[in-house]
């Protein structure tokens, strides 16, 4: 089996990237939202589980393109939501803004 | 030429996998983005293995390895769980269920296939 030597796979993943780029951002656009409401106190049951959802596949994806910082903090967000309690979700927003900020040069 | 088959619902995954075992391994990759539709391409297929996702709207992973189980024509076929849960309690419920080996998203684009022939015992 051959390792990357000319780039190749490099670069079709960066292709693969860029064309995922408006999903990624509607994803980081629904954490956002759902942080918003987990703040103010008004997370209901079907954002949770949205937003759990989502946070679950940007944990699987995000290391794939070399993104394992922000795949930590979708999987530190996923955690939270899959087992939510007052003092878990008052860590929420931050984690999502970390999150959108270590991709911020990439989005 | 080996065949692999991916079921994933999520399409950068899909792609990304494909990529990988094809540039990095040679092999011959099949998709498909429901646990149906795959066990519709395995069975026509008959791909040498299959990596398939845990969690996938409607059908879920193992829900759709239990229907492989049951259908002479794809029980043969090892099936490697791709996840990205790396909890204990998880892994312990998966190792009970009959898959020939699970991985863990993310994975290394350059290392995936080589991942995939050591668990399976491939040595081509």
């Amino acid at each position: 089996m051959t390792k990357d030597p000319d780039g190749k796979i490099e670069a079709l993943l960066a292709d693969i990237w860029q064309r995922n780029l408006p999903i990624l951002r509607e994803r980081l656009d629904l954490l956002d939202r759902t942080a918003a409401k987990a703040s103010a106190g008004t997370l209901d049951e079907a954002s949770r589980l949205e937003a759990l959802s989502i946070s679950h596949k940007l944990a699987g994806n995000l290391g794939m393109f070399g993104h394992h910082q922000a795949a930590e903090s979708a999987s530190e967000i996923e955690h939270i939501l899959k087992s939510p309690s007052p003092e878990t979700l008052a860590h929420f927003p931050a984690i999502a803004a970390q999150l959108r900020q270590t991709l911020a040069s990439s989005l | 030429m080996r065949s692999v088959l991916i079921i994933d619902d999520e399409d950068d995954i899909r792609e990304v996998a494909a990529l990988s075992l094809e540039a990095t391994a040679g092999w011959n990759i099949l998709t498909a983005s429901s646990g149906a539709q795959g066990i519709e391409i395995a069975a026509a297929q008959q791909p040498d293995a299959i990596l398939m996702d845990v969690m996938m709207p409607g059908v879920d992973g193992p829900t759709t390895f239990g229907h492989m189980q049951q259908n002479p024509s794809v029980a043969h076929i090892p099936v490697l769980l791709l996840t990205a849960k790396v909890q204990g309690v998880d892994q312990r419920r998966f190792a009970g269920l009959g898959f020939a080996g699970i991985l863990f998203k993310p994975f290394d684009p350059l290392t995936l296939a080589q991942q995939i022939s050591d668990v399976l015992g491939w040595k081509d």
